[in-house]
């Protein structure tokens, strides 16, 4: 690491680079206040920008995200510090916050890289692939993915095996080895926690079989295999490379159960499972697809006419709860379930499982602020302390909070609180000291 | 130490050692390349028959023939007759 940290000031500071934080950021660039975004990812988008469509639109993610990062990227108004990680964040006084920010090494000079991609082409390493949930390989030279902002390459140092052969071919001699992590204390005026929410692990549910059961995959891979940017030509059960023709999927995983911890509704589960079922039956018009509920709760403008459609599709609806889930010699999977209408239990038989994964807090919130405390609520997200006069406003003046920082939510309304959470900083920034 | 442009790599060598997972790993991609590349030399073949070659985990066949895929050194054949498995065949 550098030992000297570059200090530098801007008006606000804006903690996560997804669709909150970006939506929040360009607010307040537009207004004419200087912004700096810290992103952890390579790339700004968040999850948003891995998705296929939304609900219940059907409208294409990366359509929709894709214009959005590039205005982000290209505001002048706007910097962003991808790869980096807020280590401390201390409010001296009204108007004035220090953040310590670590900026890791990309290992490539941003500004002269061309996205061409040689290096990655002649990089000899494979591993798995995080932007498609380890589904397919990627080298250690790469680019995230083909939609990423920036779309520039970088390294994976802990992979890397130091052939020199993405420098040897790279024709703007843009990879650089010799970068440095680098500490900045950025001085801010205001700041906006816009860090998102971690997706649940289902490997905490060993019943379930995830990790050992290869055809039991999460929501977020099936997301990915019905990406324009998919791992595979079609969709694919990991275990063995079938097309799967009986899919069921398994809503509330890590959600509403008190048993991991989390008891509170995740709110987009229902409907992006519904979602992905009207998909898969478009992608695999001979598939059978199956949800597993507890309740469907499709509260939303056109949600309830969404789950209409699906079940006019011919999407099959079980009210029950599954109790374990064993794999067959073949790679299918047989489900034990509690017929919740019937108050049976019974068995069938899927040749692919998808778990409908839960939305968590970003445990990174409760270690932001030193010396005055960002309080959380008892879920462990970011405490509003005015939900309905003012639902973005902290424990902290001058700290808002965007998106689901705050608490789960879905697209629209993360976006509607990216604009609550930069009009408060607006108002507080404009505000007479 | 002196780095000169196009050839960082050596610095980097100088200051960390590449770590044996890393370099097992590698060992590990050339060598199922090879038989993969070389067993699909004459014929398509499905993931099935791949892993009775490989003789190792279908599902890590199915994720190192994906990944062929990706980088342009594999492609996807035909579908069997039940429309349920893919054979793969050289990017020639």
């Amino acid at each position: 690491m550098s030992s000297e940290k570059i200090n530098t000031s801007f008006d606000a500071l804006v903690i996560g680079g997804g669709i909150a934080g970006g939506e929040s950021a360009l607010n307040l660039a537009n207004n004419g206040f200087r912004v700096l975004i810290i992103e952890k990812d390579l790339s700004i988008g968040g999850k948003m920008i891995l998705l296929s469509k939304v609900f219940p639109s059907l409208d294409c993610s990366a359509c929709i995200t894709t214009p959005k990062v590039s205005e982000i990227s290209r505001h002048p108004g706007i910097t962003i510090f991808t790869n980096s990680k807020v280590k401390s964040i201390i409010k001296k006084s009204k108007n004035d916050f220090e953040a310590e920010i670590i900026k890791y090494p990309r290992y490539v000079i941003t500004e002269d890289c061309t996205g061409c991609q040689l290096c990655e082409e002649a990089c000899p390493v494979i591993i798995p692939d995080q932007y498609q949930y380890n589904l397919v390989g990627r080298k250690a030279a790469y680019i995230p993915f083909s939609i990423a902002s920036p779309r520039v390459a970088a390294i994976d140092i802990e992979n890397c095996t130091l052939c020199g052969a993405c420098e040897k071919v790279c024709p703007t001699n843009c990879i650089d080895f010799t970068q440095e992590t680098e500490e900045y204390l950025i001085k801010a005026k205001t700041v906006v926690v816009a860090t998102g929410f971690n997706l649940f692990d289902p490997i905490k549910i060993p019943r379930f079989g995830f990790g050992s059961y290869k055809n039991v995959l999460t929501s977020m891979q099936m997301e990915r295999q019905l990406a324009p940017t998919r791992p595979f030509n079609t969709i694919l059960r990991p275990g063995d490379a079938k097309v799967p023709d009986n899919l069921a999927y398994v809503l509330c995983t890590g959600s509403r159960d008190v048993t991991i911890g989390n008891p509170i509704c995740s709110q987009i589960c229902c409907m992006y499972s519904i979602k992905q079922a009207q998909l898969l039956m478009g992608a695999l018009p001979m598939a059978d697809v199956t949800i597993y509920y507890i309740n469907i709760r499709s509260f939303g403008k056109g949600f309830e006419e969404f789950y209409s459609q699906a079940k006019g599709m011919g999407v099959d609806f079980i009210k029950g709860k599954i109790g374990k889930i064993t794999e067959k010699e073949n790679g299918n999977l047989i489900l034990r379930y509690e017929d919740i209408n019937e108050n049976k239990v019974k068995e069938s038989e899927h040749d692919m499982v998808i778990l409908s994964v839960g939305v968590l807090p970003n445990p990174d919130n409760a270690t932001l602020f030193h010396g005055e405390e960002l309080k959380l609520d008892p879920f462990s997200f970011v405490n509003q302390t005015e939900p309905l006069a003012s639902p973005s406003r902290t424990s902290i003046e001058g700290v808002f909070a965007a998106g689901t920082a705050t608490g789960p939510m879905d697209i629209p309304d993360s976006i509607l609180s990216a604009g609550s959470a930069s009009s408060e900083a607006i108002s507080y920034l404009i505000k007479k000291p | 130490m002196e780095t000169e442009k196009g050839k960082t790599f050596k610095y980097m060598r100088e200051k960390r050692e590449v770590s044996q997972a890393a370099k097992d790993n590698l060992k590990k991609f050339n060598r199922i390349k090879k038989t993969v590349m070389e067993a699909l030399q004459e014929n398509e073949l499905s993931i099935d028959q791949l892993t009775k070659i490989l003789d190792m985990p279908k599902d890590e066949v199915v994720f190192y023939v994906m990944s062929l895929v990706k980088y342009g050194f594999v492609q996807t054949g035909t579908i069997d007759e039940m429309d349920e498995y893919f054979s793969y065949k050289l990017n020639k």
